[in-house]
Formats: C-alpha cells, structure tokens, sequence
C-alpha cells in the first residue's frame, strides 16, 4: 500500500497535534499525522497536573484537557491520522516506510515532512550510577506513567535524584498517593526545575531539595533498599566523608531529556551538540530541504506553549513548501552562541521570517540583565537569567536584513 | 505588639519573586518583592487560607486505561488536600465518561466539584496491564 500526502507529520504530541492543524489551516489540502501508540495526544495524557496553555489558550488546562482540546479541533479538519504507526525510516527524498497492524508495511510520499517526535528522558545508564542492579529505579516520566495512567504506585519510599521539572511534580503525585519521598536530590548547586514547582510540589509538602547532592551507590539485589547520597564539590566530584545512607525501595531519576533524532539522523540531518536536536532555520527547516522539525526534537523546552509555537511555524513552512512557494532566497547565516549562553534555537537565519529566538544562559545571573545581538545592535532587558528558564523573544525581519555575517547572542549583567 | 515577618515565594507565574511581608496584629503593614498586583493578591490569600488546583486520578472500569484523570474546577484549600484524596478513595467510574463530568460536587466540604480531564471511551475489552507478562512475572 502507498499513499500520498502534501505535509506529513510523525508524532502527536504538542507539537504535532499542533503542527497538523496548522498545516490544514495554512491550506495544505492532504494532511497526514502518524502516531505510534494507539492514541492522539503523546505525553501530554499523562500529565495530569495544571498549567499548560497559560500563553496559547490563556486557559490553565491539565496536559489531558489541553491535549483534547487540539484533538477536537482536528476533528473539524480533514486531516487524517493513523495510529499504532511506526515510522522505521525517512530517507533525504522525503520517503517514508512505516509499519502498522492494520496496514502491514507501507509507504508514503510527502511533498513536505513535520519532525515532532518529541524527546526521551535520559535513564540511569547514562549517568552512570554505581551498585547494584535491583528492580526499583526507574525514570520520573515511568513512575507518572504507572502512576497517572495503569494506576500502580511504584514504591511507598522514594528519593529522587534531580530536580527536573518531572521528578518535582511527581514527588507531589506519589506524596498525595500515600507514598514517602525522603528528599530530591540535585547535582547542581540551583534547582532544575522552575520555581513554582519546588513551592507547590516540594515545600507545600515538606519534601527537603538537597543541592549539590548526587546519589553514589544504589543498594539492594532484588529490589532497591536504599541509597547512597553525597555532597558534591564545585567540579561535581563527591566529596569523600559526607556519604550517608538513605533507606529507600524506590529511586527515580529525573536527569534531563535527549530529543529523540534516530530518524532525523536517518535522514541525513545534520544535528547539533548545542539542542542534540536538528541544525534549523527561523521557518524550522532542517539542512534537508522540505523536512521541519519542531517541538521536543529540536530542543527541550520549558512550557508546552514554546513546543506549539514551533509547531505552528515548522506547519505554516511546511505547507508553503508543499504548495510550491518556496523560495531558496538568501544563503542563511549562522546564529551563534556568545558570553553566558549554553542553548540557543534555531542556529539559523534564512531571512525569510521574522526570528523568534531562544536562549538558555549557562550561569544563573539574579540580577538585571542584558541580552545582546551581535552585530544587530539589539539589546533586551530582563530582571534576572536563570539556567532553568528558557528565555524567548522575537526579532522582526526588519531589524535582521542588512545582517551578513554570523549573529552572535550573549547574556550579561546589566 | 511585636512586628512578625513572613516569607513567600510567588507561584503565579515563573518569575517565583521572593515576597517579605511584616505583620502587626494580624495585619499587613509592608510587602516587599512583588514585582506585580498578582503577587500582593497572592500573599494576602495565603495568609487568609493558601489554595492550591488538585490533580489526581480515579478507577474507572470499562475503558481502555485503568485510570481516569480528573481535577478540582476551581482552587481548595490547601490544608484540605489529603481529605479530598481521602475521599476520592472509594470512588470507582464506569466508561465511558465524557471531559468535564462532575464526578464528586461539594468535594470536602468545599464548594469545588471533581470532575474529569478528559474523555474516556468504553471498549469491550480492558487493556489490563496484569495481563502484560512482565507484571505477571512479578505478581
């Protein structure tokens, strides 16, 4: 079986249910969304916390409500969606072979392909957490999973190591389920995740944040009875003599996110170690011509609605590509990463949109701060710049046009 | 009478400022860190009683999940949300249930209703996960 579509776009989450509308309502006329589970919505189902679409929809939904709401609206469409689809390749000519119970091995022809696979949460091995190898650790997106959706609580004592967004709001859900969380524990020396959740996850709770604290050894040979916590040095190496244990049956790990590429990579995408996502332009298309990406696969984002923004412009492009209007116009140039800034998206500027941009600093600076463009002359102010909190913020095309070489972004006290 | 402070961290937005209040008899007489109106209102309503969105999940039979996602549709004292908890305890749905459903009206005593965050279909057969054989294993 083969089948045709102008915009195809693989994954359903935020950024995909988003990306699909989007290319519908920008006039693309065959609209293809292919998901791997037997549902639209991806992570957004277990999610069940408030404050997602607080910018979008000005509404503060639970990541179901919000989920439901772009499925609704897609069921207006003619959009068409297969579910419990595999994507198993995509090659550079947009071919894609995908797999199915109800269509065996297929393939599609897209004149225009969406990325929004979304991105995976990094697991124990790659932290490299000595011990023992017992059943009882388990990823904070697992644990929610158990939790929120099969309706297993994963232990009754519970540390977590990092102070991710994810593992926040799940000491609060395994707390509220009758579970003890003995403490969150971060390697950094600030937390991970955003403010309000160490207020309304940790300290409405009582739940200690221990920073510049790691988990050395875990214990136990059937199931975890406990951990080992220490004190780390500002190299991030244990200081030896503040080991001190801690009973536990359960460890979460909430360590970071890595955008899932298998297929980008596939493709012939080039990737970047600055988003282990796709190199992209402001219209978010990739160095494969015709292939966007957006969401969780070109880099971890802070708030759903960021995930959706991209998802718009990635959808919008791509229908602009399907269509035939789509010009090479201006070689793009690079936007690079200058004082104080670890993550920037994209890494370039075609000159076709305006560019909205975001930055990530690499050191905490709680004070006035200024964000600069170099040789743009553009200079934003913010209060403070935190690690954990992504800024964003738009420069019109306008401001962008006599720009020739490299545009270089740095973030510095006031 | 003596000055009492208090400390707050703002959870209106993501900006978290850090708000120090001074009372005199139980009344506020300075505020400072709030960089908006939203943090004032914030603090004097965690002072009077702090309120908090509840999330949570119930049993439901007959769909495809074994758990339903549900919420308070308006904020509940905070001081109260183990008893909600408590009494969603008992509570077991049959699918298929539609997103919005009142699912318990006057929960705890308060006047906020559970009600559910999404749709769940009916399906002739429950995908269980004690059937999955890894579960089995262990069960």
């Amino acid at each position: 079986m083969d089948v045709e579509a102008d915009v195809t776009v693989i994954g359903s989450g935020p950024a995909g249910l988003t990306a699909a509308l989007h290319a519908h309502e920008s006039g693309a006329k065959n609209v293809l969304l292919l998901e791997r589970e037997e549902e639209l919505g991806g992570i957004l189902k277990q999610c069940i916390h408030n404050g997602f679409g607080l910018e979008q929809f000005k509404k503060d939904y639970t990541g179901p409500e919000y989920a439901e709401r772009l499925i609704e609206d897609l069921g207006k469409t003619n959009v068409q969606y297969f579910l419990n689809t595999m994507v198993l390749s995509l090659s550079p000519d947009k071919a894609i072979t995908a797999v199915s119970p109800e269509k065996g091995l297929f393939h599609i022809k897209s004149r225009s392909v969406v990325l929004a696979m979304g991105c995976r949460e990094r697991p124990r091995s790659s932290i490299n957490i000595p011990g023992t190898r017992p059943a009882g650790v388990y990823t904070a997106g697992v644990a929610q999973r158990f939790v929120n959706i099969d309706g297993y609580l994963p232990g009754k004592q519970i540390v977590i190591l990092g102070s991710g967004d994810i593992g926040l709001i799940m000491a609060r859900r395994l707390t509220l389920e009758g579970a003890q969380v003995k403490g969150v524990y971060e390697i950094m020396d600030y937390p991970g995740g955003l403010k309000r959740n160490i207020v309304q996850c940790l300290n409405d709770f009582d739940i200690p944040l221990y920073l510049s604290h790691t988990v050395t050894e875990i214990q136990g040979r059937e199931r975890v009875e406990g951990v080992v916590v220490s004190k780390v040095d500002q190299k991030m190496n244990p200081v030896g003599g503040s080991e001190q244990s801690i009973p536990c049956d359960t460890l979460l790990l909430s360590v970071g996110l890595i955008p899932e590429n298998e297929l980008s990579k596939e493709a012939g995408i080039e990737l970047t170690p600055i988003t282990k996502g796709p190199v992209t332009t402001e219209t978010m298309e990739t160095r494969v011509p015709g292939i966007f990406s957006c969401g969780n696969v070109s880099t971890v984002f802070d708030l759903v609605d960021y995930v959706a923004e991209t998802g718009m412009i990635a959808a919008r492009n791509a229908a602009r590509f399907a269509g035939g209007d789509w010009k090479k116009g201006r070689n793009p140039v690079e936007i690079i990463p200058g004082e104080n800034v670890r993550m920037l998206f994209p890494q370039r500027y075609s000159f076709k949109d305006d560019l909205i941009l975001f930055v990530r600093c690499a050191k905490p600076i709680e004070k006035p701060v200024k964000i600069e463009l170099s040789p743009v002359g553009m200079r934003l102010k913010r209060l403070y710049a935190r690690p954990n909190e992504m800024i964003r913020f738009k420069v019109s095309r306008d401001k962008l046009k006599d720009v020739t070489g490299p545009i270089e972004v740095s973030i510095t006290e006031r | 009478m003596d000055i009492e402070k208090k400390h707050f961290t703002c959870i209106v937005c993501p900006i978290g400022c850090e708000i120090d209040v001074e009372l005199q008899n139980g009344n506020v007489v300075s505020m400072e860190g709030n960089k908006c109106e939203k943090g004032k209102e914030f603090v004097l309503q965690e002072l009077e009683e702090a309120m908090r969105i509840l999330t949570t999940t119930v049993p439901i039979k007959g769909a495809k999940w074994a758990m339903l996602p549900v919420r308070t549709d308006k904020p509940v004292p905070k001081r109260l949300l183990s008893k909600v908890i408590e009494q969603l305890a008992d509570v077991e749905l049959q699918a298929p249930v539609k997103m919005y459903h009142v699912i318990v009206k006057g929960v705890a005593g308060t006047d906020a209703s559970i009600v559910a965050t999404r749709n769940m279909k009916k399906v002739n057969q429950r995908k269980d996960a004690k059937k999955d054989p890894i579960s089995r294993k262990e069960g």
